[in-house]
């Protein structure tokens, strides 16, 4: 039985060995196909789709230039400037909360009745 | 404090009141089933107290103290650690906090029979473990990882690819070292997976494989290794930043360390939408047995490149993989019962995960070195980026980017060692499902 046991074991350890070997290689070519597929596969890919689609990309791209002759730069800029201005223009959203803050000075003299009084003769 | 007092009394003046004017319904099933205590209705009295007695008596028999053993309480200690771990030091909080609440959880000492325990069946911590058994998590935690995922080092440096397969080697060493130390074929399967340092994968090849139902071919059931298999990949992942960095010091030459490469192209998003559909098609023609898990993954990118289905992608990364990972991470933390886990057989476990850790670690790295011997000028690489092969994302990438600044702190290898990374989880895919077509 003990001896059985020793043999199903070292049984067991070869075919450890099969799976280690074949596994091992299965895993490089799968990934070694993988990179070489995006090294010389993708661009060649990608070359194909470009011809194919050649012409409606065309299409697109070509938008008629010289449709707009009154378009000058200058009214480019004003529109830029005033986006610009438009998208800087953080003034309007300031927050609107408003807090009274306890001065640390209990006293201050800003709305002293003395000061405005007496303002001019002191 | 006035109706406190009259609530009270009340209450208490109902509780007495019960027994005295004979209103005792307990007494009768009582007699029914211990028929011994007949007498108990001469003196009634003598019944009340005896009766308390005895029920206090049962209920402390209930109680976690009654029935906890040095095994619960060992098990509870390590759950408090792994919190401890996780908050303190910031190893992967993520995992080690749910895990920790699912040990303590687990370890709860119990009387079964009551439905309680994750492996009574029709507990509730039974149904939620039913997705760990059979498998249902690791597909998803895969489709939020892909969501997230950013191939496109990788797809700018194809020839990084081979650095995830060579740290597979910790896999399939481990995988012979569990043979040797005489575990059944499929059980050492899913042991050495743990070298993938991927725990979905580690988890789903797992319950496949070692799942305590499985037959052998000699008529014994496989054993349970899912609960000692999954906390021995979680815990080694976290455990990353302590295991790699002496590896790539004895290793890696402080010259080698200090390669700069150049940075990667960019690439265009029609090359990122292209990618998750060939490299499925590639790698799941190649290893079918990993679809669930490479399916997803490719899915999950999918939905991330393709640009129109972002609403998608971003539940799949965040809501998604979120819930599942609450799920996964306490019913993983819960099946380390003290009874079922504390074993031989887990120590056995979490000794080959360290090792296969380790070897993994040097086998991405000598790749590395090996590659260079080829490669010429500025596309030499960084051989510390090897040790990024084996898998766990993206720990292992940021532990080599710590490194290679500590020899040179203007060496930012962050990006190039996320393509090794990213291949490493599909490699070590290919490689569970390799494993689960031989073994399964």
């Amino acid at each position: 039985m003990m001896l059985l046991n020793m043999s199903l074991q070292i049984d067991q350890v070869n075919e450890g060995l099969v799976i280690l070997l074949t596994g091992l290689i299965i895993v490089f070519c799968a990934l070694l196909t993988l990179s070489l597929f995006f090294k010389f596969g993708l661009p060649v890919l990608l070359y194909i789709y470009r011809i194919i689609t050649k012409g409606k990309d065309k299409k697109i791209k070509d938008i008629p230039i010289g449709a707009d002759e009154n378009f000058t730069g200058e009214i480019a800029a004003v529109i830029s400037s005033a986006i610009h201005l438009y998208l800087n223009e953080q003034h309007d959203d300031e927050n609107a909360i408003l807090t009274i803050k306890q001065a640390r000075k209990l006293y201050s003299p800003w709305s002293s009745k003395i000061y405005a009084t007496h303002h001019r003769r002191l | 404090m006035k109706k406190i007092l009259l609530i009270f009394g009340v209450l208490s003046l109902l509780i007495f009141i019960r027994p005295v004017l004979g209103f005792d319904s307990d007494t009768n099933p009582k007699d029914n089933i211990t028929s011994v205590s007949s007498e108990q209705a001469d003196n009634q009295e003598d019944g009340i107290y005896n009766n308390a007695f005895h029920g206090i008596q049962q209920f402390y028999n209930y109680t976690g103290f009654a029935n906890a053993t040095w095994g619960h309480i060992l098990m509870i200690l390590i759950g408090i650690i792994f919190i401890y771990l996780g908050i303190k030091y910031d190893y992967e909080p993520l995992l080690l906090i749910p895990i920790g609440a699912g040990v303590i959880i687990g370890n709860i000492p119990f009387v079964a029979g009551n439905q309680t325990g994750i492996y009574e069946t029709g507990s509730v911590l039974n149904y939620l473990y039913f997705g760990v058994v059979k498998g249902v998590y690791p597909p998803l935690i895969f489709l939020g990882i892909g969501a997230m995922t950013d191939f496109s080092s990788l797809i700018a440096n194809p020839k990084l690819m081979l650095l995830g397969a060579a740290a597979q080697i910790g896999v399939f060493a481990t995988f012979l070292g569990a043979l040797y130390l005489g575990f059944a074929l499929p059980e050492a399967g899913a042991i050495g997976i743990i070298g993938g340092a991927d725990g979905p994968t580690a988890i789903f090849l797992s319950s496949k494989l070692a799942n305590g139902i499985n037959i052998l071919p000699d008529g014994t059931t496989v054993k349970n290794l899912i609960g000692p298999i999954a906390i021995a990949a979680y815990s080694y992942m976290a455990l990353v930043p302590v295991i790699q960095p002496p590896i790539m010091r004895l290793l890696i030459s402080k010259k080698d360390r200090k390669i700069r490469m150049k940075p990667p192209r960019a690439v265009s998003q029609k090359e990122k939408m292209i990618f998750p559909i060939v490299a499925l098609l590639l790698t799941t023609f190649i290893s079918p047995s990993a679809l669930p898990l490479l399916g997803m993954l490719f899915f999950g990118n999918l939905l991330k490149e393709s640009g129109r289905t972002e609403r998608l992608a971003d539940t799949a990364r965040t809501k998604l993989i979120d819930i599942v990972t609450i799920l996964l991470g306490v019913t993983v933390g819960a099946s380390t019962q003290a009874d079922i886990f504390i074993t031989k057989d887990s120590m056995m476990i979490f000794g080959l995960g360290a090792i296969s850790f380790v070897i993994a670690t040097i086998g991405g790295l000598l790749f590395a070195k090996l590659m260079n011997l080829f490669l010429k000028g500025d596309n030499k690489i960084n051989p510390l980026i090897g040790a990024s092969g084996v898998s766990a994302v993206p720990d292992s990438a940021r532990v080599v980017h710590a490194e290679a600044l500590k020899s040179d702190p203007n060496n930012y290898l962050l990006m190039h060692a996320m393509a090794p990374n990213v291949s490493g989880v599909i490699g070590s895919a290919i490689a569970a499902g390799i494993l689960l077509s031989f073994l399964g």
